[in-house]
């Protein structure tokens, strides 16, 4: 089922990587109007397992990845609509083809979630968390481009960056945009999630996985992480930090939500791997 | 009517003739009036730039029209005949699109691609129709005019880059700060170059520009000049401190900004971005302040380098751009062209429907029995018969080439007994 919208960010990427190399309005709308959609069909896909689940499709990390991606997608969409900004396109739909190839290549499974997993805390934490990422992975992309910007006009080495990006300080706004929407996300996933293993009674449930939620499980260890990653970021320039010292922050912290979501979420833990 | 276009521009004329026969901005919606009440046609559109001042109108006979306009120059401006004849060019039909399309497209600027000179253009129609002395032929060519140029902006890369030292350091600013409204400029140095840029960077409206010099008086002269604040050079390092954008242009034999002095005003800044924009010679600024982070370095050399490949990038642009344009009057010239069919056809009309209602009137006794709906109906299917039998005859005579339309209307003439009905077109 994945594989219908992975395709169509595929043909959505091509659209960018045209528009990117040369701009013009009709080329901008088409690039818009593929990636949408191909949300759109991603919509079907997610509302289509919701209806065979029974529930939020979320349980299992291939199934959480393709609602990241979808995610992921609508927030470009939302930015590109906010901001008539299209020249990052081409990198957020190359991220969106490489994440969607997890759940292509891993089927989500279709059983019914157990009934833990029916809680709406859950489904509000996931959902957070989601968010939260989706909103990570946006200002990674700014936070690249912010680099690779910054290195061209630093080096006076003006190329097709410095032609076709907004200014560094568009990219900076953008950026600590996206990272405080995120946070908030976090921090409220964070709590919800919290507040839903007490309630599930995670001490003497029988489902060793609640039994294993504690701060020393990898996965909760590491969404503590990413918290700690971008609550510095959000103050890192009160400190005295640079702009672009910011975006690179900004990079390296997906790097900590990727690994949290596939390595650590696929092999290492314990009290995720619903 | 043929149109015609008398002119002058930076290629035929020297700098002084162009400043006399210049029409200023208040005067030209009255010189249009004068030009329009002088020529037959009773149209013009005068386009008056630095650069040129160009003359379109429509005539009936190339020479005499082309003797008005220059007469017209001559008279409103207080100049010889003589001394303007040798400089002024003319066109007339396609070859005043090509001139017209190649010029809105900023093909025959100074500056080859400049995107002034569209709003220019615009303008100077704009002014002409107000004052209502544009026709049909000359708003149809106007409005190509403005569709070939943007086709030539959005479809080349021939107006991209900034192709002189301020515009490439405005360019690169706007690159790093995005607006530059709220920010604030120093200039360090109060020569002829600094006072250049200072009066750019203005034009952005930035939020201050403050003047450094060490001779205070050169610094309050430019600052007044430019519309700034002057400060002593002891207290250049405070002003370092709050500056986003900082111009070098002073005659020191020694770097006045050292890596070090940057390196201590960066942390008063909180490592906001610097742009330093050296462009002394010998250089201002000490080139290994390039490598702090947040400082942005560019020199007189860097700038040039920029501007010199803008330049060969629009040079590469130049054969995609003239290509349109050529396009672009090649559908214009086959309008013009089907305008010259434009009598034949009205003539054969009129002659089609003479024949018509002249039938209709001979048969009115015998119709006059019929109920008022039939005699509807009787006239509308006779008059779609001669739409129809007209049909495919126009659409072939409007898409003939200029010769093959006089040979056209000749046989039709002929044929149709046309001469009369032709000739009372020709007068109107």
């Amino acid at each position: 089922m994945d594989l219908i919208p992975l395709i169509l960010y595929i043909g959505a990427a091509a659209a960018y990587a045209r528009y990117f190399a040369s701009p013009d309005r009709r080329r901008g709308r088409a690039a818009t109007a593929a990636l949408a959609a191909a949300a759109l069909a991603h919509t079907f896909v997610i509302g289509m397992r919701t209806v065979q689940v029974g529930a939020a499709p979320f349980a299992g990390t291939a199934a959480a990845v393709s609602a990241f991606v979808w995610l992921l997608a609508l927030a470009y969409l939302y930015t590109e609509n906010t901001s008539d900004e299209r020249s990052m396109g081409l990198f957020i739909v190359v991220l969106l083809v490489l994440l969607q190839l997890i759940p292509v290549l891993n089927t989500p499974m279709v059983e019914a979630p157990s009934t833990v997993l029916r809680s709406p805390l859950f489904i509000v934490h996931v959902s957070a968390m989601l968010f939260a990422y989706a909103s990570f992975g946006l200002a990674s992309v700014i936070g690249i481009t912010y680099v690779l910007l910054f290195k061209e006009i630093k080096k006076k080495q003006l190329g097709i960056f410095y032609k076709r990006l907004p200014s560094l300080q568009v990219l900076d706004r953008m950026n600590m945009r996206a990272v405080t929407i995120g946070w908030t996300f976090i921090t409220a996933g964070i709590v919800i999630g919290g507040a839903w293993a007490m309630t599930s009674a995670v001490q003497t449930a029988p489902d060793p996985r609640l039994r294993a939620m504690s701060i020393v499980d990898p996965k909760i260890l590491f969404a503590f992480l990413c918290w700690g990653v971008y609550s510095f970021h959000l103050l890192s320039r009160r400190i005295g930090w640079s702009a672009k010292r910011s975006a690179w922050l900004s990079a390296i912290g997906f790097v900590i939500v990727l690994l949290n979501f596939i390595p650590v979420g696929f092999f290492l833990t314990r009290s995720h791997n619903f | 009517m043929r149109l015609l276009l008398v002119g002058l521009s930076h290629r035929t004329a020297p700098v002084e003739l162009r400043e006399q026969v210049d029409f200023s901005r208040g005067d030209i919606g009255e010189a249009v009036s004068t030009l329009a009440a002088r020529v037959r046609s009773g149209e013009g559109v005068i386009v008056s730039t630095c650069n040129r001042v160009e003359i379109y109108t429509e005539a009936d006979s190339d020479e005499a029209a082309r003797d008005e306009v220059a007469a017209f120059l001559s008279e409103y401006h207080g100049i010889s005949r003589e001394r303007l004849e040798s400089h002024l060019y003319a066109r007339s039909d396609a070859d005043v699109a090509r001139h017209l399309f190649r010029v809105a497209a900023g093909l025959d600027s100074l500056v080859v691609g400049e995107p002034q000179i569209l709003g220019q253009v615009k303008s100077a129609y704009e002014l002409a129709a107000d004052k209502q002395t544009t026709g049909g032929a000359l708003n149809r060519l106007f409005h190509a005019a403005f569709a070939a140029a943007k086709r030539v902006r959005t479809e080349t890369g021939l107006a991209e880059g900034a192709v002189s030292v301020s515009y490439a350091a405005i360019s690169l600013a706007k690159k790093i700060f995005g607006r530059l409204e709220g920010l604030s400029v120093l200039i360090l140095g109060a020569g002829e170059m600094a006072e250049l840029t200072a009066t750019h960077l203005k034009g952005q409206n930035v939020r201050s520009l403050v003047v450094a010099s060490r001779t205070l008086a050169n610094a309050e002269a430019l600052a007044q000049a430019v519309g700034g604040a002057a400060v002593p050079w002891a207290k250049m390092p405070e002003a370092l401190a709050g500056a986003d954008i900082v111009v070098t242009a002073t005659g020191a034999a020694e770097p006045v900004l050292t890596r070090e002095r940057i390196a201590g005003v960066m942390h008063q800044r909180s490592h906001r971005p610097l742009f330093l924009i050296d462009i002394a010679v010998p250089r201002d600024v000490e080139a290994s302040a390039g490598d702090l982070e947040e400082v942005f370095l560019y020199n007189i050399d860097d700038l040039h380098q920029i501007v010199n490949e803008n330049l060969a990038r629009r040079a590469a642009e130049l054969q995609s751009a003239e290509q349109i344009v050529s396009e672009e009057v090649e559908k214009f010239g086959a309008w013009l062209r089907s305008r010259t069919a434009v009598p034949t056809v009205v003539a054969l009309r009129q002659r089609f429907e003479h024949i018509r209602q002249a039938e209709l009137k001979r048969l009115e006794p015998k119709m006059a029995a019929l109920p008022p709906e039939a005699r509807a109906r009787i006239d509308e299917i006779t008059r779609l018969i001669v739409e129809k039998l007209l049909l495919t005859p126009t659409e072939q005579l409007k898409a003939s080439d200029e010769q093959m339309i006089q040979a056209y209307a000749e046989a039709l003439g002929r044929l149709f007994s046309l001469q009369p009905a032709l000739a009372d077109e020709e007068k109107k």
